[in-house]
C-alpha cells in the first residue's frame, strides 16, 4: 500500500471524529505553542537586552555598592555612596586610568528649534570618556563642566529637522525646570554604550555629570547627606590601563580596596551590609546570559512536559479508537490488509494528529511570541529553525504515541475482530 | 495431483471452542470441493456452517486436522501468507455484510484493491463496474447506513468479487434479499460458476441450495450427508419459474 493512500484513509477517520481529533491535538498545540512562543520571546529578549552587542568598552569596569545578596542586573540594589572626592582619589590610583560617576537625570521632554518631543528616559550623565572616541561618528566628546552633550542618531532623528553638531537642545527636567545643552558630537550607534544603560536601541543624550547631575542633586537633595556636600553617585565607571585581564584585575582590586576602606567617603558611608561590585561588560553580559538561559531552559522544560501530556492524550485516544474500530480492523484484515497495513494506517493517523498539532501550535506560538515581543517593545526575531524543529517534534510525538496503539491494532485477530460487537 | 484438482480439501477438521465446556463447532469434517464446482452448505442454526466457511476462507485455523486451500496447507502458513491468500484468492461474503461504516459503497468495494497495491483509478473503475453488475450503479456514494439490507448485501458481494477470486465463499448471501434481488444474486453466482470459479454458499433455503451442483448437509459439526443435485433439472425449473414470473409482472404492469 502506498503512503499517500495511508494518509488519505487516516485523514478520513480523523475527519470522522472532528471534535475528538481537535481536542486530542490540543495538548500538542499548547505544548508546541508554548515552546515556540517562549523561544520567540526569548530570542527577541536576547536581541533586545544583549543584542548583537560585543563589548568594545574592554577596559571599562562598572561598579556599584549594594548588598552582596541582592541578585539582578547591573546596579541592582545600589546605594548612592560614591562621592566626587572618591572618584578623584580612585583616578589617582596607579592601576586606574580614569574614574567618573554614572547617573541618569530624569527628564520630561526635549525640544529643538521650538519643536518638543517627550523624553522620559532622561539624560545619561557621566565622564567624557564614557562616550569612546571610536563610537563618535561626528564631533567630539563632551567636556566636564560645560553644558555640552553627545547624542545618538536616534535622538538626532526625532525632530522634523535632524539635529546636527553645533545645535542647541532645550531639556525639560523632571521637576519642570529647563536647561540647555549644546550638541558637540553624534555617536554611530543607537544601542547603549554600557551595561548600565541596557543594550537596547533608544534615543539617548549623554552629558557630563558636572553640571547636570550636580545641579539635579542640589535641587532635590538626592544623594547629598546635607547641604553643601557634593553629589553621591549610585554607579561609577573606572578605566583600566588596558583591556587585558591583568590590567583590569589590578584596577578593580585597587579601586575596590580604596572604596571599601575607611579612607574613602564611600567606605565611611557603607556599613557592613554593603559591598562594592566591579565588573566588566563581558562579565555582566555573561551573567545576564546565564539568567536568560535559565529562564529559557525552565520554559522549555515546562513545554516539554506539556508535549508529553499531549502525546499521552494522543496515545489514549488512539487506544480508544483502536478498540472502537476493532470490527473495522477485522474487515480490513479479512479483505487482505496485512499487519503492516493496519499498523501504517493507525500510525499515520497519530502522526497526522501530531503534525497538525505542531503546525497549529507553531502558528499560535509565533503569534503569541510576536505579540508579546511587540507589546514589551522588543525587536522581532524569527527563530525559523524552531519551526522546522516543531514539525519534526510533531512527527516524533505522533510516532511515539501511535506506536503502541497501532501495534495493538495490527495484532488484532481478524476472526475475533469480526465477531466484536 | 489430487491437490491441484480440488480447490478446497478438509480432512479430520475439528474446531473446538473452550467456553467453560468445550464446544465442538466442527467435529471431524472431511470434505473435498473440486475446482470450478458449485457447493451449497445447509444445516440448522449452530451446526457449524459459518465456522466451516471461516476455516476455508483462511480467517480461522482448525484445532485439529488439515485445511488445504488452492493447493496450500493453511495451518502451516504464517499470518502474512494467510492474509495474502485471503486477499488474492478468496472472496468472502459475510453473513453480517461487514462493510466499513465510514466508507462509501464504492470505497468499500475498492478496499481489497487498496491492500493489493492497485492504483486509485483502476480500483475505482473496477469497483464501479461491479456495483453496476450487482444493480447498484447509482449508489456508489452512499454510506452503508444509507442503504437497505439487500443493497448492503449486494455491496458485500461486489466487494467479494473485486479481486477476481478463484474461490467465492458466501454465507447466506440471499438471507436478506427479496426473491427478485435474491435471484439476481444467484444468477450472478451462476455466471461466476460458469466462468470457472469455485463457489461455496451457505443457505437455509432448499430452493436456493438446489441451484448448486451438490448440497453438503451439516449437523452438530459433522457432515450428515452430501446430496448431488441433477444440475440440468434443478436450474432448468428455476429458470422456467423466473421467466413465468417475469411475464406475469409484465402483464400486471400493462393492466
Ligand atoms: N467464538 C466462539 N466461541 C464459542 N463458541 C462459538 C464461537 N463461534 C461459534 N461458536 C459455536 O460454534 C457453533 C457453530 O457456530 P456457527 O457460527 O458455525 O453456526 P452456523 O451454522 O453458522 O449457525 P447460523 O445458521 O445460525 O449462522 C455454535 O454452537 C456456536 O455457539
Ligand atoms: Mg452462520
Amino acid at each position: 500500500m502506498r503512503p499517500v493512500e495511508f494518509l488519505r484513509l487516516s485523514w478520513r477517520s480523523i475527519r470522522g471524529h472532528r471534535l475528538r481529533s481537535t481536542l486530542t491535538t490540543l495538548g500538542v498545540i499548547i505544548g508546541v505553542a508554548a515552546v515556540i512562543a517562549f523561544v520567540t520571546l526569548g530570542a527577541s529578549l536576547q536581541a533586545g537586552v544583549v543584542g548583537e552587542f560585543s563589548p568594545d568598552d574592554g577596559r571599562n569596569v562598572y561598579g556599584w555598592a549594594a548588598d552582596p545578596d541582592v541578585e539582578g542586573g547591573p546596579a541592582a540594589g545600589a546605594q548612592p555612596v560614591f562621592s566626587e572626592a572618591d572618584l578623584e582619589a580612585v583616578e589617582e590610583l596607579e592601576a586606574v586610568e580614569a574614574a567618573y560617576g554614572y547617573a541618569t537625570v530624569g527628564t520630561q521632554a526635549v525640544s529643538y528649534d521650538g519643536e518638543q518631543v517627550a523624553q522620559g528616559d532622561g539624560l545619561v550623565a557621566s565622564g567624557p570618556s564614557y562616550v569612546r572616541e571610536e563610537r563618535l561618528a561626528e564631533g567630539r566628546q563632551f567636556e566636564t563642566g560645560e553644558r555640552e552633550a553627545v547624542i545618538n542618531p536616534a535622538a538626532a532623528g526625532r525632530f522634523e529637522e535632524n539635529v546636527s553638531v553645533g545645535d542647541e537642545l532645550e531639556v525639560t527636567l523632571l521637576g519642570g525646570a529647563t536647561t540647555t545643552v549644546e550638541v558637540v558630537g553624534i555617536t554611530d550607534t543607537n544601542e547603549g554604550l554600557s551595561p548600565f544603560e541596557g543594550f537596547e536601541s533608544a534615543p539617548r543624550i549623554y552629558v557630563p555629570t558636572d553640571p547636570y547631575y550636580a545641579e539635579q542633586t542640589d535641587g532635590l537633595g538626592i544623594g547629598g547627606e546635607g547641604a553643601g556636600e557634593s553629589a553621591r553617585f549610585l554607579a561609577i565607571v573606572i578605566e583600566a590601563e588596558s583591556a587585558d585581564e591583568e590590567a583590569i584585575d589590578r584596577a578593580r582590586e585597587a579601586a575596590v580596596g580604596y572604596l571599601e576602606s575607611d579612607a574613602s567617603d564611600a567606605g565611611e558611608l557603607m556599613d557592613d551590609e554593603l559591598a562594592v561590585t566591579m565588573q566588566t561588560s563581558t562579565e555582566l553580559l555573561a551573567q545576564l546570559q546565564d539568567v536568560l538561559d535559565l529562564l529559557q531552559n525552565f520554559v522549555v522544560g515546562i513545554a516539554a512536559i506539556s508535549l508529553l501530556v499531549g502525546s499521552i492524550g494522543i496515545a489514549n485516544i488512539m487506544l480508544v479508537s483502536v478498540t472502537e474500530r476493532t470490527r473495522e480492523i477485522g474487515i480490513m484484515k479479512a479483505v487482505g490488509a496485512q499487519n503492516r497495513d493496519v499498523l501504517g494506517l493507525f500510525l499515520a493517523e497519530a502522526v497526522i494528529l501530531g503534525v497538525v498539532g505542531a503546525i497549529f501550535g507553531t502558528a499560535l506560538g509565533l503569534a503569541a511570541g510576536y505579540l508579546g515581543a511587540w507589546y514589551i517593545d522588543l525587536p522581532l526575531v524569527y527563530p525559523l529553525e524552531y519551526v522546522a524543529l516543531a514539525i519534526v517534534v510533531g512527527v516524533l510525538v505522533g510516532i511515539a504515541s501511535g506506536l503502541y496503539p497501532a501495534w495493538r491494532a495490527a495484532r488484532t485477530d481478524p476472526i475475533d475482530a469480526l465477531r466484536y460487537e | 495431483m489430487a491437490e491441484s484438482a480440488s480447490a478446497v480439501a478438509l480432512s479430520g477438521v475439528r474446531r473446538i471452542y473452550h467456553v467453560g465446556e468445550p464446544v465442538y463447532a466442527l467435529d471431524g469434517v472431511d470434505l473435498e470441493i473440486p475446482r470450478g464446482s458449485y457447493t451449497a452448505i445447509m444445516g440448522p442454526s449452530g451446526s457449524g456452517k459459518s465456522t466451516l466457511m471461516n476455516l476455508v476462507g483462511c480467517l480461522d485455523t482448525p484445532t485439529e486436522g488439515e485445511v488445504v486451500v488452492g493447493g496450500r496447507e493453511v495451518t502451516g502458513l504464517d499470518e502474512r501468507e494467510r492474509t495474502r491468500l485471503r486477499g488474492e484468492e478468496v472472496g468472502f461474503v459475510f453473513q453480517t455484510f461487514n462493510l466499513m461504516p465510514r466508507l462509501s459503497a464504492l470505497e468499500n468495494v475498492a478496499l481489497p484493491g487498496l491492500f493489493r497495491g492497485e492504483d486509485r483509478a483502476t480500483r475505482r473503475e473496477r469497483a464501479a463496474a461491479l456495483l453496476e453488475r450487482v444493480g447498484l450503479a447509482g449508489r456508489g456514494d452512499h454510506l452503508p447506513n444509507e442503504l437497505s439490507g439487500g443493497q448492503r448485501q449486494r455491496v458485500a458481494i461486489a466487494r467479494a468479487l473485486v479481486n477476481d477470486p478463484a474461490l467465492l465463499l458466501a454465507d447466506e448471501p440471499t438471507g436478506n434479499l427479496d426473491t427478485d434481488t435474491g435471484r439476481n444474486v444467484l444468477d450472478l453466482f451462476d455466471e461466476l460458476h460458469a466462468a470457472g470459479n469455485t463457489v461455496v454458499m451457505v443457505t437455509h433455503e432448499p430452493h436456493v441450495a438446489e441451484r448448486a451442483e451438490r448440497i453438503v448437509h451439516l449437523l452438530d459439526g459433522r457432515i450428515e450427508r452430501i446430496e448431488s443435485v441433477d444440475a440440468g433439472d434443478a436450474t432448468g425449473t428455476e429458470r422456467d419459474a423466473t421467466d413465468a414470473e417475469g411475464d406475469a409482472t409484465g402483464t400486471e404492469g400493462k393492466d
